[in-house]
């Protein structure tokens, strides 16, 4: 048996991983997968905890996040798309015109 | 262990090789990899009916999602990324992130944990245990992601409407002007 420690040593580094993806891409399509990872890492701290208590609620809340995964993609990928029907460029920059 | 370190070390790849991929589709594919690698740790904490998920909707649907629009925007292009406009910002991001995460993980791995109890109940993690779950006590999680699903469905439908005559604001001035 794997020691929990470990998935979640694994989940913190996925996730920092993500944050750094987020935090240096300027193409929004490859900001946007290493948020997918982030979520990824959350949902598997909870399937790790919820094998450890032996509680079903954590996988539900690792169903949550793929169901939430789903729809923030569908969105995500429109919003993108229109994006760069009005810009014809793929810069996360083009949209800093968005500010109030 | 040996198990867990091969798996993580596969994660890891999978994981870096998207933020540091230059072409969004090899970003695409090494996502791929980091979702293979989490659907079988999904199965080694035995929540089965997870990992199918997983590898359904994640390397399922939403990669094929991602690949299309990759393809779309920037089929036969090479662009280089744009320089950016805040100095010093990726440095500052890049040190912070990977300092709070590696703290993360080093607490993470040192803290004490309870040891995992042996000996599971029946039917953890399976279809039948998720059924009974998501369709008995926790029927609420399971409407709220399929409310949620059908927002997003109308959601992207509003988004991507033709545009309309009248609402195009370059449209109504030339018309006001003449």
């Amino acid at each position: 048996m794997i020691p929990l420690n470990w998935i979640v040593g694994l989940a913190a580094a996925l996730f920092a991983i993500g944050a750094v993806g987020v935090l240096i891409r300027k193409n929004p399509l490859i900001m946007f997968m290493a948020a997918e990872m982030m979520w990824n890492a959350a949902a598997l701290v909870f399937v790790a905890y919820a094998r450890s208590f032996h509680a079903m609620s954590g996988q539900v809340m690792a169903f949550i996040i793929i169901g939430t995964a789903a729809a923030e993609v569908g969105i995500g990928l429109a919003i993108i798309v229109s994006v760069f029907h009005h810009r014809h460029r793929l810069d996360i920059d083009e949209v800093s015109q968005l500010r109030g | 262990m040996i198990a867990f370190g091969i798996l993580a070390i596969v994660a890891l790849i999978g994981g870096i090789g998207v933020i540091v991929a230059r072409q969004p589709v090899h970003s695409a594919l090494f996502l791929i990899v980091n979702i293979v690698a989490l659907a079988i740790f999904y199965i080694i904490l035995s929540a089965e009916f997870l990992a199918a998920a997983q590898v359904i909707v994640y390397a399922g649907a939403i990669m094929v999602l991602f690949l299309f629009v990759v393809t779309l925007l920037t089929a036969g292009k090479d662009d280089e990324e744009a320089g950016e406009e805040l100095s010093g910002q990726r440095i500052t991001a890049g040190v912070l992130a990977i300092l709070a995460g590696g703290g993360l993980a080093v607490v993470g791995v040192l803290y004490p944990s309870q040891r995992i109890q042996l000996g599971l109940p029946q039917n953890f993690g399976n279809l039948r245990g998720m059924g009974d779950v998501l369709w008995g006590p926790d029927f609420v999680y399971l409407a709220a992601v399929a409310l949620m699903l059908l927002t997003a469905a109308v959601g992207i439908m509003v988004l991507n409407r033709p545009p309309r005559k009248k609402a195009d604001p370059e449209a109504r001035l030339k018309e006001r002007e003449s």
